[in-house]
């Protein structure tokens, strides 16, 4: 098995009774930070309880750290660290106490346990509330805890499933820039699902797009990103005959009012539209590349693509109308 | 709107404001040199996030499992471990001594002399059955009560707070998960059942300078006597656990387990004195326990026109029953979400 793959699977699925939860993934994990992504119902949860070595495979392989999952789900289950996305925690305890129990399900000394509570909790920023009953906590500190749990023996593959749900936005700060730090001082994996796409793309290079039980994309962000690049200018003056002279010369253009998007499919792009704009007297008053963000991502491949995209490769040579702009409607969102 | 300036290249710019949003407010001939707000001043900064790996070994599976059980059991005497309400550790304490009023009396009587004192409390066949089976106080007020208020919620509070998928990312299995919980309320109920039983024993012992024949003596008697204290804590343990699990409250597990107790009882009774059909006694684990206690003891049986094998096998169909519910429904806890 490839070194750099944290999870490998081959023709992974899972069926209950007539209802398939998994079919036919082949999928790779590498190192770092990878976003598993999903509407309800993808399978997220069932892929999450099968790579933990919970649920049996109906048919299929995979590893996990170069473990499988068949027949080694204890081992895996002691070298990742899960993070649950509901709460997981006794309200009657301490934090301190419920992190060391943690650590002492795993197998580790309680002694030891001790000291590493202390160091997780310190880590994920509740050093000064340790002592405190998890129940006079805010969703951000069971959160915290509940990380702090997860990591205690310094588990390879941190599992991650929606943490920054629900959270304001200085907690959430810190709980992207705690995960940051496991990624990147740490030297950790984190498989990390969520719907907070903009989380999703400040944590991990990588996502796992799954859509009813099958794979519908993966690979590197940046690459998948690159598919929808536009150019968005500004337009004072001669807007019309602007518009109307690039689609003479074969740009996709989407307008609303000054605001124009010129699909940037050809090399030059900005020099044509400049020309373009010089030719009919036209001011462009700024102009810069418009990339989609994530979610834009992931919607145009929940609802144009479906599940039949395999590939960021698949993705770029699929047509431009397939996908869609974060832009309201107004502004030529929506399905182009 | 009418006084808007058309969007015409040519069309004139006019108004401050107008000339301020098309080419900004600068007058053009300004030097450009960056405006930076003072640095501030970074002081008195405590908190510092630093990864600290660990490259320790993790121990094997007994070592999770006593880590399960010591959680449970060190819960009721010290902070930091399983959070036994209040409520629960003062009556197991109250059950703790309460039942060990026939030492008490055993020692007393020792020292006023009076034999018809021990022979009400002393060491005897029929006072070593009531101190496990008999039904008044100890299995009326004190046991029954003791495991409800342990089972109540020993496995649904996983559920309710979704600590099950504390226990189940890690590597501990459904069997030990469900093993070692079962032995942690086990061993509580032990402790107020057996070991004041054992207490009880030693005090004769002591208080009558008890020597190696008269112990060699009443030795299988204690022992049947403990053994009907097992199969007590057994049969309460597993219906009890059998109704935690598929609760995700405390109230319900312990009311049901002691409304199984005495509802059964009472309704055996109810038939017996209606109809005098007795045989519904083998819907009772009270009166199962009972029967086999008084048999493998050997004093006088309430059910005497049935053969104790009979209270036996409804008593191993009752765990049976109850072990299956449980193990089928801690198999259907999920990790991800309940």
């Amino acid at each position: 098995m490839d070194d750099d793959l944290v999870i490998h699977s081959k023709g992974l699925s899972k069926s209950y009774g007539p209802h398939v939860a998994l079919d036919n993934l082949n999928l790779s994990v590498p190192r770092g930070a990878t976003a598993l992504l999903g509407p309800n119902g993808a399978g997220k949860s069932t892929f999450l309880k099968t790579i933990l070595g919970l649920i049996q495979a109906t048919s299929g392989e995979a590893t996990v750290l170069g473990l499988d999952i068949k027949t080694q789900g204890e081992a895996i289950r002691s070298r990742i660290g899960y993070m649950p996305e509901y709460d997981a925690l006794n309200p009657e305890m301490d934090a301190i106490h419920q992190v060391r129990y943690s650590g002492e399900l795993l197998g580790m000394n309680p002694v030891v346990a001790l000291n590493r509570a202390h160091e997780a909790l310190q880590f994920v920023g509740m050093g000064e509330q340790r002592y405190r009953e998890i129940k006079s906590f805010s969703t951000g500190m069971k959160q915290a805890t509940k990380l702090a749990c997860a990591i205690i023996h310094d588990p390879e593959l941190i599992i991650a499933d929606e943490p920054s749900n629900g959270l304001d936005a200085k907690t959430r700060e810190f709980m992207i820039s705690t995960l940051n730090t496991m990624v990147n001082d740490g030297q950790r994996s984190v498989l990390m699902a969520s719907h907070l796409m903009e989380d999703v793309e400040r944590v991990c290079e990588n996502i796992v797009l799954l859509h009813k039980g099958k794979l519908a994309a993966q690979g590197r962000i940046e690459d998948l990103k690159a598919i929808d690049k536009e150019v968005e200018i500004h337009v004072w003056g001669g807007a019309t005959r602007l518009e109307e002279l690039l689609r003479d010369r074969g740009f996709k253009v989407r307008r609303e009012g000054r605001v124009m998007r010129v699909g940037n499919t050809q090399e030059h792009t900005t020099t044509h539209i400049l020309q373009a704009a010089s030719e009919v007297g036209a001011q462009i008053r700024r102009m810069h590349e418009y990339e989609a963000s994530l979610e834009d991502l992931f919607l145009a491949i929940m609802e144009n693509l479906g599940y039949e995209v395999k590939s960021s490769d698949d993705l770029l040579s699929s047509p431009i109308e397939a996908r869609r702009v974060d832009a309201p409607e107004s502004l030529g969102g929506g399905a182009a | 709107m009418s006084d808007e300036a058309p969007n015409e290249a040519e069309a004139p710019v006019t108004g401050q404001g107008r000339m301020d949003v098309a080419w900004g407010s600068d007058s053009g001939d300004e030097v450009d040199v960056a405006q930076t707000s003072a640095q501030t001043a970074h002081g008195g900064e405590i908190f510092e996030q630093k990864y600290t790996t660990w490259n320790g070994t993790l121990n094997p599976r007994w070592m999770r499992n006593w880590a399960i059980l010591r959680h449970h059991l060190l819960g009721i005497f010290k902070k930091g471990h399983r959070p036994w309400s209040m409520p629960t550790r003062i009556f197991i304490l109250i059950a703790f001594i309460g039942s060990l009023t026939d030492a008490a009396f055993t020692l007393l009587s020792s020292l006023i002399g009076s034999a018809e004192f021990h022979s009400l409390f002393g060491v005897s066949r029929d006072n070593l059955y009531g101190h496990v089976l008999g039904f008044f106080p100890r299995n009326v007020l004190f046991y029954p009560l003791v495991a409800a208020l342990l089972v109540g919620s020993v496995i649904s509070e996983d559920r309710q707070h979704g600590t099950s998928a504390l226990y189940f990312s890690r590597p501990v299995s459904r069997f030990d998960y469900i093993g070692m919980k079962y032995l942690s309320v086990a061993l509580i109920q032990a402790l107020v059942i057996l070991l004041t039983y054992m207490l009880y024993f030693m005090a004769e012992i002591l208080a009558f300078g008890r020597g190696w024949a008269w112990m060699v003596d009443v030795f299988p008697m204690f022992l049947s006597g403990f053994i009907a204290g097992i199969i007590l804590i057994i049969t309460y343990t597993s219906i009890g656990l059998a109704l935690s699990s598929v609760s995700q409250g405390k109230f319900f597990p312990g009311i049901g387990l002691i409304a199984i107790i005495f509802g059964s009882k009472t309704l055996a009774s109810i038939v017996k004195n209606l109809f005098e059909r007795e045989i519904l006694y083998l819907l009772s684990p009270y009166d199962c326990v009972a029967h086999v206690g008084q048999a493998i003891i050997g004093t006088q049986q309430t059910y005497d026109q049935y053969p104790w094998t009979y209270s036996l096998v409804a008593l191993v169909a009752m765990n049976s029953i109850a072990l299956y519910i449980l193990s089928s429904r801690v198999s259907s806890m999920e990790v991800t979400r309940e």
